[in-house]
């Protein structure tokens, strides 16, 4: 019970027999290793899976890895180049952003998607466009200045 | 998760023809926000999974000859996004993003919603003021059937296995109409009331979820309003008759007797704007 | 400074933003195998058979076992918990039986398979009621378990620990008072929500040595509990913690590390691992007991407070090894941050057939301030003074004396209380035009003192490497509150390098020395204290050697960016990557060999309070000392509130870094306004309810207020720059303060958390008809 499927991953082409039971969370991090998306619900109420899927982000543990077929997608691990970080990666660490980083790559991607959907988005917006991420640790308020950050100097 | 063999059909003969070759333990996939929770839950065990997103004409929404259209593969987001949607039936827009986190929206659908018949889907509610109707596609060729006849009970609909959702329409028409949502928490919550209020001339639809085993519209409540003025003893009259129409439970979000205190408050404020 | 008291990025920083950080559940070691847990259904139920057969015969299932295999108990202070249950089940979720497989998906199928019979016991359910004579004792045994010794639990019936605090004469003062108040409270379990569920994998190596790699805050407690539950000797099982995504208490002592080492035992050379699933979370990891406390307080007309009496009783759950010591902490604390001359409490840790009660956030402070601050509110207005009045009377000043009749030489109460009144312009209230909305705010003190063992200890090494750069090894945690940071800064303050030149390493048991827990908020004050040590042991070995070289009088020697410099001729120098390995001679010889410093903390003069009246003149190590104050905006059609803006202050002793601590703050805030506005877990017959986040829900950016965040620095004495620590006390005032804020919005008051939409809407509705 085995799908082939051909889909972009970080910009690259990849071929790939993937069980057509398993989510996109798990192909991603189980059989292409890239475990920076995690799971923190398995049912979409968390957004530490959030990956980009065609242009959109989306929480990974809610699709089958045999529908990414024909997408794009885009995980945290590819949107560093090389070891010059994103603007966001950059602005996240500055602003202290982060504490304990287990939610920090799924709120990246949906920041990322955020600003290149919304360039200047108000702080208002902010805080709607992450609510579907949850932090613990941070309350939120560093996430949203880091976020602005960028919006304010890109 | 239990192991499946997935199909993405490229038109609705190919589904509905190997729903009928593999028979009843084959389950629909759209958006899958709520099947793929419920296959890592173990509540259901499918041998197929078919995938109606890669079926042709499925995504769009359309206006056409006095008609909107909304195919079964629309997207929560692109529905609630959608400026034309924005525009004329904002309740409807706003009653779509309410649903879920962002993320979700990208791929949970209208139809899907539908489909799922909680007793507190968020899109039935204007829908269901909007007098829509539900398109389906079977063996037997294709059939439309009301919104509010759709509904059969807790997440039990009319459909039958064979049967497909293509999308559901409602006619162009010019209404003013007043969405919410009262939960727990601001974003990404079930609704522990909802609810559309709609004015089309002097006619009223009130409709609301999460006050009975499926989504309703309060018909005795609407009959009361009809063609009168709106006054503060109508309002009073009427969110009266509201509370006692609606049949809400106790459950772990709420009492029923805040759920018909908020239909109370719901209706008040709502036609308090067309005061 | 340099770096101390600084914004210094999170040295961890890089990692956590690509993704490139392993957690323990994205580790994939070769030839793992996967592990399921069978639970029990019933909260309360003898295990008469197990029958694993069919589990076993499926294929890619490689063992199973059941508590029968390894029947020793253990606990932090009481030894009262197995980690597969042995002869009955005590909550719903209790581990039964544990699978491993060659994949997840067979370990799961396989959990199905196995038949377990059960003979169900009535269940005990209420805590109040499980002290009743006659109820169901959940440890029939508890009399032979072992216990540290001052705690005191009652064999024969269900109090784990009873705690009495007799200060004074409550009884006699209450006759005195003008005014008595009394009340009773009650706040429900909630859970940690870490976003990082619980992980651990083992191995055993057929020489025997055991290695564990676990999302835990402690790997020194993990290490101790393993070793002495399954004989393993402490240097053949080697407890890692790379990583931890969020703790709260929840991943101190240990969960399910347990279960899997006899797993590893019995298949040797396979890393056995075990990933907790979010409902797992919320039934079968430690969640923060629920609390039903009576609060009286008497208070003459003068304002002040003369007498307090509680009564504490904790809903501990199934096992309480570690919630005797939050009963015990409720107790010490229990009057609050206030000078009050007659104090008298008993606190009960109770068994009930509820999820685990442990360590959470707070360790029990916020629980009680819910009660405290909200009979003061209550006081104040029977008065008719402020709420900041009567927190002017009666909060801690310096020299005044604690609950315990602890004389108390540094508080800064006073201090944050007008810098809150401040900020929230408590005096101004907030206009609003929609009829509907009411506006009010509210404040609240808080206070807490890390609970620990007075003898906790902290350790830290620092080898200097031969190009001027070093290593900082420590067992601290860091679960997210920047420890790894603040650690560096104060070795890279001492030693006068930049922190980009000091790699720490942490929590691997063979490796980095020890540290106790990272709990208590103790962290940056005893590690700190620690690392600082090891510093100055490391500098003090570098200007011996440095002595020699320049001919200068040890006490001229200074170290300045990474030389040893001469303070009165600063051309006489020598770097510090020249001595790192020893003083070289010029006739080529050598001496002294590598720089390792060393440094060793026990907080001093812990002494232990007299068992019978609670009362000790130095019980904790300090006390941290807080306001916070809110401004709400509640909906009155509807009941739900809204927290419009929340000021903070709190003494800190020092501000180690500002930005990490603001972040410390800001989380604690909005954790408290969850536990205020959302967050129960709902029990039913031992049921947990809501075990997700479609019905448990925590605040998201959307909930967020507009925070103030201010500091007082009144240094502590023994801490790394005078630090003391707040990671805990910075939630311990958000949901009284919250409370008190809906009262003078609306004139409710509620005693029961969490403070929903229904419950404010019912109670406004209530006053109306009374008004």
């Amino acid at each position: 019970m085995k799908s082939l499927i051909k889909f972009t991953l970080n910009d690259e082409p990849v071929e790939h027999l993937v069980d057509n039971h398993i989510t996109l969370l798990q192909m991603i991090r189980e059989d292409f290793d890239l475990t920076g998306a995690k799971e923190g619900c398995g049912a979409g109420e968390c957004g530490a899976c959030t990956i980009i899927m065609d242009g959109k982000a989306v929480n990974a543990c809610l699709v089958l890895g045999v529908e990414a077929d024909g997408c794009e997608i885009t995980t945290i691990e590819g949107l560093a180049q090389g070891s010059e970080l994103h603007p966001l990666q950059v602005s996240f660490i500055e602003n202290a952003a982060l504490q304990c980083g287990y939610c920090t790559p799924g709120m990246i991607m949906t920041a990322k998607v955020l600003l290149d959907e919304n360039p200047h988005p108000t702080v208002d917006e902010i805080k709607e466009g992450i609510s579907g991420n949850l932090c613990r640790c941070t309350g939120y308020k560093k996430i949203i200045e880091a976020i602005q950050f960028v919006a304010d100097n890109n | 998760m239990n192991r499946f063999d997935y199909f993405a059909p490229k038109s609705l003969k190919e589904a509905v023809d190997y729903l009928h070759e593999k028979g009843d333990n084959t389950l629909i996939l759209n958006g899958g926000t709520d099947l793929i929770v419920r296959i890592r839950d173990c509540h259901i065990h499918p041998d197929f999974v078919m995938d109606i997103k890669k079926i042709k004409g499925l995504d769009q929404i359309t206006f056409d000859n006095g008609r909107v259209m909304i195919g079964a593969a629309v997207t929560l987001n692109k529905l609630g996004l959608h400026e034309k949607i924005q525009k004329e039936y904002p309740f409807l827009a706003q009653a779509a993003l309410s649903i879920g986190s962002k993320q979700v929206r990208h791929r949970a659908t209208c139809i899907g919603n539908i489909c799922n018949a909680s007793p507190l889907a968020d899109t039935a509610t204007p829908l269901l003021a909007l007098n829509a109707s539900v398109h389906i596609y079977s063996r037997n060729g294709e059939k439309v059937v009301p919104l509010k006849d759709f509904f059969v009970f807790v997440r039990k609909t009319v459909l039958e296995f064979g049967d497909i959702v293509t999308g559901i329409s409602f006619e162009e028409q010019e209404v003013l109409g007043i969405f919410n949502k009262v939960s727990r928490r601001k974003e990404v919550d079930l609704s522990t009331v909802c609810s559309t209020v709609m004015k089309i001339n002097d006619e009223y639809r009130i409709s609301f979820g999460a006050v009975a085993p499926r989504p309703i519209r309060l018909f005795e409540t609407e009959i009361l309003l009809k063609g009168k003025t709106i006054s503060g003893d109508l309002i009073k009259e009427a969110c009266q008759l509201a509370g006692e129409e609606v049949k809400p439970i106790d459950d772990l979000r709420a009492t029923a007797e805040y759920r018909r205190e908020m239909v109370r408050v719901i209706l008040k404020n709502a036609l308090n704007e067309w005061l | 400074m340099k770096f101390v008291g600084k914004s210094v990025k999170r040295v961890d920083g890089i990692k956590k933003v690509t993704g490139s950080l392993k957690y323990v559940d994205d580790m994939k070691l070769s030839r793992m195998l996967y592990a399921s847990v069978k639970r029990s259904p019933h909260p309360h139920a003898k295990i008469l058979s197990i029958n694993v057969e069919k589990a076993l015969a499926l294929k890619g299932v490689k063992d199973i076992i059941t508590g029968e295999h390894y029947k020793k108990r253990g606990g932090l202070y009481l030894e009262d918990k197995n980690f597969l249950a042995v002869g009955k089940a005590r909550y719903r979720g209790e581990a039964i039986a544990a699978i491993v497989a060659t994949s997840q998906e067979v370990a799961d199928k396989a959990r199905k398979l196995i038949d377990v019979e059960y003979e169900v016991l009535p269940a005990v359910t209420n805590a109040v009621k499980a002290m009743e004579p006659g109820s169901p004792l959940v440890h029939p045994d508890l009399g032979e378990y072992y216990w540290v010794p001052v705690f005191m639990p009652k064999p024969g019936t269900n109090i784990s620990n009873h705690y009495t605090l007799r200060k004074g004469n409550a009884p006699e003062a209450f006759e005195q008072a003008d005014y008595v108040v009394e009340n009773k409270f009650y706040v429900p379990h909630v859970q940690h929500v870490p976003i990082e569920p619980h992980t651990a994998i083992a191995q055993m190596d057929v020489d025997g040595v055991c290695t564990v790699w676990a999302s835990c805050q402690s790997p020194y407690a993990v290490r101790q509990a393993l070793s002495e539950a399954f004989d393993i000797p402490l240097n053949k099982l080697r407890v890692l913690s790379p990583a931890v995504g969020g703790g709260f208490g929840s991943k101190a002592g240990t969960t399910l590390e347990g279960i899997i080492i006899p797993l590893a035992m019995r298949n040797p050379g396979r890393p056995i691992k075990l990933t907790y699933t979010r409902e797992d979370e919320f039934e079968n990891a430690y969640v923060r007991q629920g609390l039903h406390a009576t609060i009286k307080t008497g208070v003459n007309k003068d304002g002040k407070v003369i007498a307090v009496q509680n009564e504490f009783i904790w809903d501990g759950g199934a096992y309480n090894e570690y919630g005797v010591n939050i009963a015990k902490a409720a107790g010490y604390a229990s009057a609050g941050p206030y000078d009050i001359d007659n104090v008298w409490t008993d606190s009960y840790c109770v068994y009930t057939n509820h999820p685990v009660g442990g360590p959470y956030r707070g360790f029990g402070m916020c629980e009680i301030h819910f009660g405290i601050e909200q009979n003061l509110d209550m006081i104040a207005k029977q008065l008719g003074i402020t709420p900041v009045e009567i927190r002017r009377i009666n909060g801690m000043k310096p020299g005044g004396t604690t609950g315990t009749g602890e004389v108390v030489p540094v508080a800064g109460l006073q201090e944050c209380l007008e810098q809150v009144s401040f900020d929230i312009k408590l005096n101004e209230k907030t206009e609003v035009k929609e009829e509907h909305l009411a506006r009010g705010k509210g404040i609240a003190c808080g206070w807490k003192a890390p609970s620990m063992p007075n003898n906790a200890a902290s350790s830290a090494i620092i080898k200097l490497n031969e190009d001027g750069s070093a290593h900082l090894l420590v067992s601290a945690q860091d679960i997210g509150q920047g420890s790894d940071t603040v650690m560096t800064q104060i070795a890279a303050e001492v030693l006068s390098i930049s922190p980009e030149k000091i790699t720490i390493k942490t929590g691997d048991t063979d490796h980095t020395p020890y540290e106790w827990q990272t709990v208590a908020s103790r962290i940056t004050y005893s590690a700190g204290r620690a690392v600082y040590e090891a510093a100055k042991d490391a500098m003090d070995q570098l200007l011996e050697l440095s002595q020699i070289k320049l001919g200068v009088y040890k006490r001229d020697l200074e170290l300045r960016d990474g030389y040893v410099v001469s303070k009165i001729y600063p051309d006489k120098k020598v770097a510090i990557a020249d001595l790192a390995l020893g003083l070289n001679f010029e006739d080529g010889s050598a001496v002294h060999g590598p720089i390792i410093g060393r440094g060793s903390f026990i907080p001093p003069n812990i002494r232990n309070a007299d068992k019978k009246t609670g009362l000790g003149d130095h019980p904790v190590a300090f006390w941290t000392y807080g306001v916070q104050g809110v401004e709400v905006e509640v909906n009155t059609e509807t009941g739900k509130v809204r927290v419009v803006k929340v000021a903070s202050c709190f003494d800190v002793g020092k501000v180690m870094n500002p930005q990490l601590l603001e972040g410390q703050i800001e989380g604690a805030i909005v954790q408290g306004m969850g536990t205020a506005l959302f967050e129960e877990l709902m029990l039913k017959d031992g049921k947990v309810l809501n075990p997700s986040f479609v019905d448990y829900k925590i605040p998201t950016s959307d909930d967020m207020p507009e925070m103030i965040i201010k500091f007082v620095e009144n240094p502590e004495e023994t801490g790394p720059f005078g630090a003391r620590g707040v990671a805990e006390p910075a939630m311990v005032p958000s949901a009284p303060a919250i409370a008190n804020a809906i009262y003078d919005a609306v004139g409710i008051r509620l005693n029961t958390m969490p403070l929903t939409a229904e419950k404010v809407l019912n109670a406004i509705k209530a006053k109306k008809q009374n008004d």
